[in-house]
């Protein structure tokens, strides 16, 4: 059974709606990636599995549980981490601070959680105190990532975690992502970096005006040759 | 046609930047002036330590208050034009619970219970001052937090609740309807007259080894409670749970969302604090001045609101150091103009500080 499983979901703002007929699905442990053009709705997806659009029909269900109509407080409680495409840290916190919010919902800092994240992004132990808010694209971004690991979260949802990074580190972004599935952790990913994203991902969903147009493996959708006239520019 | 767009530009780029120097200039001759009457001995040294004394009394109860109204604007999202008659709800509540405890025997009940209105015994005969009355003054003080908290959090539920996701402006509009109501819901227990609660303060001659001779007692008061609550704040801000999500929230609301921190929970927190310390300023103005008034947090809003922007709007630490600058300049700009006018220093001031930094002067510096 899917461990996020998105079905005919239709989702928007207000009573604008954006998403029609979506149907989407994550394995435990499986790797799966958004791609499609600007305002195709991809983080409209994300953030109505995180109950942060208006709900308008379908379903969503985790670990075989709706969660469709749930609000945020409750949904991030059943296992899922998001990482929202912009302004995804607190600035005036520290960093330490910023991962201690994302374990707001214990009563106690999980301190052998902290280690782990800070095995795999020691930048955040080095900076530990310095306030969010000063440091770089990159390192917020995996700042982010940490606070959405904070609570072990089954599904990791990324959105575009590789934005306005400059190009070395974009391989880095990808590898570190690589590392956490490899730990089991399921990854939702949206990405503008489409043909990277597709090569690494186990399967890949292909967004278009709202509605999901293709989806297959990633390399499978590598090799179309309509996506890539389409979607990956050739 | 080319002189035509200089003209242009020469006016757009610079009419505020011009006003701005013109100020900066008589800001900086002011000081000279300072300097100078100080030197030839035209202000004796004993006035300019009273004015900078009295700077910082007043740098003290408008910090309080503005932590609050800091709060409400990073927290809340708008500029609560009704945090100025918390205030006088926390001068009124807080006195009266004073009057009720300490007048016993002494005032009549109608007369205690609405702080005199009737004219009634002088503050005097009921001992109103920390050293007859100490255990009925720290208890008006209490009771002045209390009481100012539930009513924040009554208008809270009755009004700002339903308003969660309006715009910063219907909140705003919303809050100077709340204090209108507030205000004359006062006034129509107590009167709009204005009127003496408070005993003159008992002075404490010190040691010699002290360099001040006699120590106002009341002031000292005032001083003592003003920096406590502040250090608390500080404290509760940076090292509790509580704290840092309330820092959360007022940098990004929606992500504090998405973590799981509850907002409303963090609101509830924010008017407790914000309305408490707002009710203490008024009691401990009341405390200080001797004259409790209906005007008093109204009045006083401007001046608190004048230090928050100084400081950059949102940041608590910015409308701390806010209030120390409105604070002295009210009280050393009375070398030079008399006091019913001192305000306009205040947000003379406050304009040249807009014109150059518009995010005020501590913005980027400090954070909250
Ligand atoms: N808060 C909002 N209110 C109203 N409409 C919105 C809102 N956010 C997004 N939209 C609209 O929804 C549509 C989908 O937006 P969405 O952000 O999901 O696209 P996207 O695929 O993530 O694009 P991008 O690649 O630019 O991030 C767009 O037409 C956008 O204008
Ligand atoms: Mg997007």
């Amino acid at each position: 059974m899917a461990l996020l499983e998105a079905s005919s979901l239709d989702a928007g703002y207000g009573d604008l709606q954006i998403l029609d007929d979506v149907d989407l699905g994550v394995d435990a442990g499986e790797y799966v990636t958004i791609v499609g053009p600007n305002g195709a709705g991809k983080s409209t997806v994300m953030k109505s599995i995180f109950g942060l659009t208006a709900y308008m029909g379908g379903s969503i269900t985790f670990d075989g549980e709706p969660i469709h109509g749930k609000r945020p407080e409750e949904i991030i409680r059943t296992g899922i981490g998001y990482v929202p495409q912009n302004d995804n840290v607190f600035p005036s916190l520290s960093v330490i601070e910023n991962l201690e919010m994302g374990a707001y919902i214990l009563d106690e800092v999980p301190e052998d959680r902290l280690e782990w994240i800070f095995d795999r992004f020691p930048i955040l132990e080095e900076r530990k105190s310095q306030k969010a808010g000063t440091m770089s694209g990159g390192q917020q971004q995996m700042l982010a990532m940490g606070r959405a690991l904070m609570l072990e979260p089954d599904l990791l949802m990324l959105d575009e975690p590789s934005a306005g990074l400059a190009p070395d580190l974009v391989d880095d972004m990808f590898d570190r992502i690589d590392r956490i599935n490899d730990d089991g952790t399921a990854v939702l990913l949206v990405e503008q970096n489409a043909k990277e994203a597709l090569r690494r991902c186990d399967r890949g969903y292909v967004l278009v005006q709202g509605g999901n147009r293709y989806m297959d493996t990633g390399e499978a959708l590598l090799g179309d040759e309509q996506v890539r006239q389409d979607f990956l520019g050739g | 046609m080319s002189a035509g767009t200089e003209r242009g530009r020469f006016a757009d780029v610079s009419i505020q930047e011009v006003i701005g120097w013109l100020l900066l200039a008589v800001v900086g001759l002011l000081v000279l002036d300072l300097v100078r009457q100080v030197l030839v001995g035209e202000l004796p040294l004993g006035r300019l330590w009273a004015f900078t004394w009295n700077g910082i009394v007043d740098s003290l109860y408008i910090g309080l208050a503005a932590i609050g109204l800091s709060m409400t604007y990073s927290i809340l999202r708008f500029a609560n034009f009704s945090h100025g008659d918390l205030i006088t709800t926390g001068a009124f509540t807080g006195w009266t619970a004073a009057y009720l405890v300490g007048g016993i025997g002494i005032a009549e009940l109608s007369s205690r219970l609405l702080l005199r209105a009737d004219g009634g015994a002088q503050p005097g005969a009921v001992g109103m001052d920390v050293v007859s009355a100490p255990i009925a003054i720290v208890l008006g003080l209490i009771v002045a937090a209390a009481l100012t908290i539930l009513v924040a959090l009554a208008i809270d539920r009755l009004v700002y609740r339903k308003l969660r996701d309006a715009s910063g402006i219907t909140l705003l509009i919303a809050s100077v309807g709340v204090a209108l109501a507030l205000r004359y819901i006062i006034a129509l227990f107590y009167t709009t007259d204005t009127r003496g609660v408070v005993a003159s303060s008992p002075q404490w001659e010190t040691p010699a080894f002290v360099p001040i001779e006699t120590i106002n007692l009341h002031e000292a008061t005032l001083v003592i409670s003003a920096l406590s609550l502040i250090v608390g704040v500080h404290l509760l801000l940076q090292y509790t749970k509580l704290g840092k999500s309330m820092r959360a929230m007022s940098d990004n609301k929606d992500l504090a969302l998405i973590t799981g921190i509850p907002t409303e929970r963090v609101i509830f927190a924010t008017w407790v604090i914000g309305a408490g310390l707002a009710g203490v300023a008024g009691y401990l103005i009341v405390l200080d001045r001797g004259q409790v008034t209906i005007n008093l947090g109204w009045f006083l809003l401007l001046l608190i609101f004048a230090a928050v922007i100084l400081g950059g709007i949102g940041s608590i630490y910015g409308a701390l150091a806010g209030s120390l600058v409105i604070g002295l300049t009210i009280n050393l700009s009375l070398v030079w103009i008399p006091s019913d006018l001192n305000e306009i220093a205040a947000f003379t001031l406050m304009i040249v500080v807009l014109i150059f930094r518009p995010d005020g002067l501590f913005k980027g510096v400090e954070t909250a």
